[in-house]
């Protein structure tokens, strides 16, 4: 075997090695893309028939702007997207800081923490519907007692509080999990570089917002985009919780699919909805990804 | 549409064998005729609705009785649907017996997703076909002259209304019977919620009542008896032929009934917007509820404090149902008649033990068993047969089947909520327009006008309009020629 043959060889041998992942991943990811695709462009209604029935084109896509609240279901899904994943930061960054700071009791609440993110969404649903009841519910209840207005309808029925009591419930179930891996993140930071900033007489507030926060940057730009897509596809809890309702208001993306596909088994409408909903989340993460990591390698 | 047969050697091989067996044998004792089969089993899918908890408490006799093992599943209603719809377009035999809801008749039918029982029930005499209530029959089994499958648990709707509050109140009893409903509208039941509405019955301050707001699919379940009663159609013509299925849903009719649905959701509890159908059953049996109306089941559910609980609810003994009012005195009026019927996937590979456990937990003595399962409460009355609204065990424990069969007997669930092609999608936007009315995001009159629009986009958008497929003059007296000819009448 010559050298030139050995050098090639093994230049080309990692690649050979993933090919088959690769390649699987592909076919994975292409082929029901593809084939969502294609029904997209042909009228295919399990009400109507078990096939497709015949080519038509781009009607599916005016169906899905026509005959579905694909608008106000694109704006409830943005909101508890940005929202939800805005505020679940936030919060999970400030019990980072406080399991950062040693106090007492910082164990078991590392330990406690971890238990709303194990429950199966649609259990935090039936939990929080319960909790969330006008009619002896707990959250109302406690509200009420501090002055809180409380929607007569109660919070999942009233077109104004429904999309943001879902959001709440996703942000209890989820804030811990920011919390952990944000806490995991600030363990890696260096503490020398604090000390020598504190040397130089920087205070918490401005090490905070030019040491810490930079050095989680990358952990925290995934934990975001994770969480973001996350959120951008919540069925279970809007499921549970208010089934879209009342009316419009709560009705996300995931369920408008959902009623498309599984109540009214429209293929051919599902398939140009996924379309777009695929079009809309690749620009809005490949969008983050540009100005998160523009100037870095990733 | 497909229609397939057995063979009529296949079922005289079988149905000879067994023939000597059946004269003066007991109820049980024509299934004999399958014992051979011995260790044959079938799969049921069923819904978790309470009339599936009654046929799991008595299938024990069938296969006493057979020698078939019956393996139930139970699943939600569209987890039901999803695993049907997914084993049909494989083509597995997921199921040799399928609980079948009304609305999926005519797409399972026209796909030759279920087989036709037209040839079992006209080769066997002890189907009894001639007893079930040809509404029933009409509403939740036939299609296209066929029947592909058999009613097991029909809802009618109807009122329950506190007695004790009434009294308080000084309102006489409401009329049980349609004899007697000669002057009761719905602008009376109106007047009475009005009556009672914050009224203080020992401590309870008391709604007038409660509806099913959720949407989409519980808001029509409630809204479109009222609507229906108002006179609404969905379509220019359907059932009857020929087919027009151009939306007549923003009409007069509709927008009255939506604006009366409005009062009704003033009427209620606040939170009633997002209540689904056991939601309201419970709401009503927590006991601040004066009136409502709801699928007849609830006429026993709700002597539960929760639903199936077994816990007795505070109004028992404190409630008594009435028939629908109609829109003007002695006026016509039309219910909704709905529920769940037993089907045979054409991919069954045990078709002839499908068909008898099919007859057997349709039948008469299987409902009665039915009706008589008394686990946590008595838990199922909805009957299909006349027999049984006629047994005096059965009313002795139901004491308002007779209300329930008048009901059912204007029962129409082809014109309440028609079962035409893509309905479900037609469903999906109208309850989600009417939740919008109740919840003050539309008027009634956007609410109608969208609706229109919708139904006009997706029927053309289906090819329902113009309807280019045969029609089937669908009408009740046809379902009573053909339950007739197949009873060998």
């Amino acid at each position: 075997m010559g050298l030139a043959y050995r050098y090639t060889f093994q230049r080309r041998l990692p690649y050979l090695l993933l090919a088959p992942s690769v390649i699987v991943l592909l076919a994975l990811i292409s082929y029901p893309l593809a084939f969502a695709l294609r029904n997209s462009f042909w009228f295919w209604n399990l009400q109507m028939g078990p096939a497709p029935l015949y080519y038509s084109g781009l009607d599916n896509y005016r169906m899905v702007f026509q005959v579905t609240p694909f608008a106000v279901a694109l704006k409830n899904t943005l909101l508890l997207g940005f929202l939800g994943t805005f505020a679940q930061f936030w919060f999970g960054m400030g019990i980072a800081l406080l399991l950062h700071t040693h106090l007492r009791g910082m164990g078991l609440m590392r330990a406690a923490l971890i238990m709303p993110t194990t429950l199966a969404p649609v259990v935090a649903g039936f939990l929080f519907r319960y909790l969330l009841e006008p009619k002896g519910g707990l959250l109302p209840w406690l509200l009420a007692g501090i002055g809180f207005p409380v929607p007569p309808q109660g919070f999942l029925g009233n077109a104004n509080t429904a999309l943001f009591s879902i959001g709440l419930v996703d942000t209890w179930q989820w804030t811990p999990f920011f919390a952990i891996v944000l806490y995991a993140g600030l363990l890696s930071i260096n503490e020398e570089i604090k000390e020598a900033a504190q040397v130089d007489g920087a205070t918490q507030w401005r090490m905070f917002w030019s040491i810490t926060l930079p050095l989680l940057r990358p952990i925290a730009a995934f934990l975001v985009m994770i969480r973001f897509m996350q959120l951008f596809n919540s069925f279970d809890l809007v499921f549970v919780l208010t089934s879209g309702g009342p009316g419009t208001a709560s009705r996300t993306l995931s369920f408008n699919l959902y009623r498309e596909g599984l109540v009214n088994y429209n293929i051919g409408t599902t398939a140009a909805m996924t379309w777009i909903v695929v079009i809309i989340v690749s620009v809005i993460i490949n969008l983050y990804l540009f100005f998160i990591y523009r100037k870095r390698e990733w | 549409m497909s229609k397939q047969g057995i063979s009529r050697r296949d079922f005289l091989k079988v149905g000879g064998a067994a023939s000597a067996a059946l004269a003066g044998a007991s109820p049980l004792g024509s299934l004999a005729r399958v014992a051979a089969q011995g260790d044959t089993a079938i799969n049921v899918l069923t819904v978790g609705d309470p009339w599936d908890l009654a046929l799991q408490s008595v299938t024990d006799q069938f296969t006493e009785a057979t020698g078939i093992t019956v393996n139930i599943e139970s699943l939600g209603y569209t987890a039901l649907q999803a695993r049907l719809v997914n084993a049909f377009l494989t083509q597995s035999a997921d199921a040799d017996v399928i609980a079948v809801d009304q609305m999926w008749i005519s797409q399972y039918a026209d796909n030759g997703w279920i087989r036709s029982l037209d040839d079992f029930i006209s080769m066997d005499s002890d189907a009894n076909f001639d007893d079930f209530v040809p509404e029933c029959l009409y509403s939740l089994s036939t299609w296209r002259n066929s029947v592909w499958t058999l009613p097991i648990a029909s809802y009618a709707q109807g009122i329950m209304y506190r007695t004790d509050l009434f009294e308080a109140a000084g309102i006489d009893p409401l009329p049980s019977s349609v004899a007697d409903a000669g002057m009761w509208t719905w602008e009376d039941y109106f007047g009475i919620l009005e009556q009672i509405n914050g009224v203080d019955l020992d401590g309870t301050s008391m709604y007038g009542t409660t509806v099913i707001g959720a949407q989409p699919v519980p808001v029509v379940h409630m809204y479109s008896q009222l609507s229906a009663s108002y006179g609404t159609r969905w379509f220019t013509q359907f059932p009857e032929a020929p087919w027009d299925f151009t939306p007549t849903i923003n009409s007069d009719a509709n927008l009255a009934a939506l604006n009366d649905w409005k009062r009704l959701y003033e009427l209620s509890p606040p939170e009633s917007i997002n209540y689904l159908w056991f939601d309201a059953g419970t709401r009503f049996s927590q006991g601040d509820i004066g009136m409502f109306y709801h699928w007849t089941p609830y006429f026993y559910l709700v002597n539960n404090e929760g639903y199936l609980t077994g816990t007795p609810s505070p109004v028992v003994d404190k409630f008594e149902t009435a028939v629908l009012p109609t829109l003007t005195a002695g006026g016509d009026q039309v219910v909704s008649l709905g529920g769940w019927s037993l089907g045979m996937p054409s991919t069954s590979a045990n078709q002839e033990a499908a068909w008898q456990f099919i007859k057997w937990a349709t039948g008469s003595e299987a409902q009665k068993a039915m009706g008589e399962v008394n686990v946590k409460g008595y838990q199922f009355a909805d009957f299909s047969r006349q027999s049984n609204y006629d047994d005096a065990d059965l009313n002795a424990i139901y004491p308002f089947l007779g209300t329930q069969l008048e009901m059912m007997k204007l029962g129409d669930g082809k014109v309440v909520r028609p079962p035409a092609p893509i309905y479900t999608s037609l469903e999906g936007v109208y309850g989600l327009q009417i939740n919008q009315a109740m919840s003050g995001q539309v008027s009634s009159e956007q609410a109608l006008g969208t609706t229109q629009t919708l139904f006009e986009n997706i029927l053309r958008g289906n090819q329902m309009i113009p309807y280019g497929v045969d029609s089937f003059d669908d009408t009740l007296e046809n379902t009573k020629a053909l339950q007739a000819s197949l009873s060998g009448m």
